[in-house]
């Protein structure tokens, strides 16, 4: 073997040792936050407060129910305020494969109408949340880079990088996140559309319930706009028996 | 004595129930409208109406839900009942002052749902124009800003697996309610030289019964269904009286059948929502009652998000495959052979802005909606709206080109 294909073969070696070091331990980090927060279902109460770049404060409730796993899941949302979205309600079917399924049911209307989202970048009621960042996130919809380590409000983390795979559409060329050591429980999330950044999602007020890490306050901002919408949940319950029949588009309509 | 047992019935069920299962909303709304040019009927340029809609729902058990609502309301046209009358039937010229908007018992086991008892009953997956949209009558008293009426109805709805199927049926005919006669809404023939009035309105007896189903499939959903009952949108006939100067105008609501299909289809870049419906006349065509035609209603319409943006785009059209009907009043119709749009965007949380419009594509109508609506606080929302109406009068919406106006609504949600 000549000395240029020993060079060769040890700089492949370094690569792929490199990409085991960082790639692997990423996903692993990924695999296990996504464990921990694992459940059959999840109801809470949430209150969100959207503040414009004139400070200005609009306050909107919902409640949340979810049924089934990361990527496989059901979702249905209900504002309760104010009153006059009061009985709006959002039904979001995920898929591990590809964008997930919205039905919209408004009282006043007296129908559902499936929401067409080629751009799921719109933000939700004037939150700044988008559509997509209701979806929940899958770790098999994204590869994943391990960056290092990185305080968050003294707690240390893993700061990772992340992107979506071919198969999933996102408005997010990459995201960064951070995990905190301790209890894998997710932070930050720094979502960049290329290189800027587009929405910061911030978890905050994190408690054990029933042996799961869940943030009681999320803050999601929207630097473009200079707007951020503060999220906070309460009566958090999880894996209440739900059923399959009170997450389709009938149950919409049923209400309640 | 038989209301004595369902109220302490209900009574006792209520008192099981949590408050976390009982549900209220209802709005006060008060409209402005000023219009610039007075047409032949009507001389005034302004017009006020306030609302008071109230909306309960209470789940008794996980498997019974009671639900309805109530609205009062008056205005200064009197297109409002002016007596005191609790109207649950929606079948009058003109709108009740007070109503039962609706009031059903939802039953709910399994995959199955039950619905029994007035209700509000929506087909389609269009946005425009729902030619499927067979059990929702709607208020026409002002053309261009209507509402949906409630129907007496048994519904039941299997789903299950991404399939649903829907059967309904309507003991009672609830009829949409035309524009009066003696205002802006009713343009009189132009050779006319006396008075219109309502001579008669015919209603049909018998029940309505429609079935749908629905399939929802990756990237796609479908339905067909299939109504047979009457057109809640009248034929008219009418009788001149030279001497009297009058022109006398009866409604009749003819037989018809419909197959209908609509579909919404999510593509990479946009999303498209259609819907078409066959309607077959199903009077015996001995008669001399005024014969509906045999016709074909579609639409067509792309859906793109962008952003705060939405872009609704499409086409409306008619085929006609059997001509009898002489008169009528068919909005539905009356938007066919035209091209619809709407864009509408989402400034922050509390304000909003859209455009709607359609376009004959004769070029002999033309409807503009501009809105523009803001949240105050948690309660108070403001919206303008200005509509303008252009074209000539023998088409359906250029007919009503003296009709361009601008609403103030002021609406106090709780």
């Amino acid at each position: 073997m000549s000395s240029r294909a020993l060079a060769s073969a040890i700089l492949l070696l370094g690569h792929l040792l490199a990409r085991a070091a960082q790639g692997q331990p990423a996903l692993e980090i990924a695999q296990k936050e996504q464990e921990r927060t694992r459940s059959q279902s999840e109801r809470y109460e949430g209150t969100l407060q959207v503040i414009d770049a004139k400070r200005k404060v609009t306050e909107k409730r919902w409640t949340f129910d979810r049924m089934g796993s990361h990527g496989n899941s059901k979702t249905i949302l209900r504002f309760t305020a104010p009153a006059e979205v009061k009985g709006v309600a959002l039904l979001i079917v995920n898929h591990p494969d590809r964008a997930s399924d919205q039905w919209m049911w408004t009282p006043a209307l007296e129908r559902d109408r499936r929401v067409a989202l080629q751009d799921r970048s719109t933000r939700f009621f004037g939150t700044d949340f988008s559509f997509e960042d209701l979806e929940e996130r899958d770790i098999s919809q994204f590869d994943y880079k391990l960056l290092g380590e990185e305080a968050v409000n003294g707690a240390p983390c893993w700061k990772l990088e992340s992107h979506p795979k071919q198969t999933k559409s996102s408005q997010y060329s990459s995201s960064h996140l951070w995990i905190r050591k301790d209890n894998y429980v997710l932070v930050r999330i720094d979502n960049y559309r290329k290189d800027k950044l587009a929405r910061q999602i911030e978890y905050s007020e994190i408690e054990n319930i029933q042996n799961i890490w869940t943030p009681k306050k999320l803050q999601v901002s929207d630097p473009a706009r200079d707007s951020r919408t503060v999220m906070k949940v309460d009566n958090v319950r999880y894996n209440a028996p739900m059923k399959d029949a009170d997450f389709t588009v009938e149950a919409l309509r049923r209400g309640l | 004595m038989k209301w004595l047992a369902c109220v302490a019935i209900c009574a006792g069920a209520f008192t099981n129930a949590s408050a976390q299962d009982f549900e209220q909303r209802g709005f006060l709304e008060t409209r402005l409208g000023g219009f610039p040019e007075t047409t032949r009927n009507d001389q005034s340029h302004a017009a006020g109406q306030a609302v008071f809609q109230w909306d309960l729902s209470y789940k008794i058990f996980p498997w019974l839900t009671f639900s309805g609502g109530i609205e009062a309301q008056t205005d200064s046209h009197q297109e409002t009942e002016r007596k005191f009358h609790l109207d649950v039937q929606d079948r009058g010229l003109l709108r009740p002052a007070f109503e039962i908007r609706s009031f059903k018992m939802t039953v709910h086991k399994g995959h199955l749902s039950a619905d029994l008892g007035k209700q509000f009953i929506r087909w389609g997956k269009a946005d425009i124009l729902n030619p499927t949209d067979r059990f929702a009558p709607r208020d026409y008293l002002d053309v261009v800003d209507n509402e949906f009426l409630g129907v007496l109805a048994a519904r039941a709805t299997l789903e299950g697996g991404g399939n649903s199927l829907d059967l309904v049926w309507t003991p009672r005919f609830t009829p949409s309610r035309m524009p009066l006669l003696n205002e802006r809404w009713t343009i009189p023939p132009p050779d006319l030289m006396g008075r219109m009035e309502n001579a008669a309105t015919h209603f049909p007896g018998g029940g309505q019964y429609g079935a749908r189903v629905n399939h929802v499939g990756r990237r796609y959903e479908m339905s067909a269904s299939m109504f047979e009952g009457y057109n809640h949108l009248p034929l008219i006939s009418s009788s001149v009286y030279p001497l009297a100067s009058l022109l006398e105008v009866e409604a009749h609501y003819p037989k018809i059948r419909m197959y209908g299909t609509d579909a919404a289809i999510s593509f990479p870049w946009f999303t498209l929502k259609t819907e078409g419906g066959f309607f077959q006349s199903r009077e015996p065509h001995t008669t001399a009652a005024p014969q509906s035609d045999d016709y074909f209603l579609y639409v067509a319409q792309l859906e793109r998000q962008v952003g705060e943006w939405i872009f609704v785009g499409g086409y409306a059209g008619q085929t006609i495959t059997q001509r009898r009907s002489l008169m009528d009043f068919d909005p539905e119709r009356g938007l066919a052979r035209a091209f619809l749009g709407r864009i509408g965007y989402t400034i922050d949380a509390r304000r909003s802005a859209s455009v709607e419009m359609a376009q004959r594509q004769s070029g002999t109508g033309t409807w503009i909606r501009l809105g523009y609506s803001q949240l105050f606080g948690a309660h108070w929302r403001t919206t303008v709206e200005v509509v303008l109406i252009g074209g000539d009068s023998t088409d359906f919406l250029g007919q009503y080109h003296r009709n361009s106006h601008v609403i103030l609504r002021i609406r106090y949600s709780f």
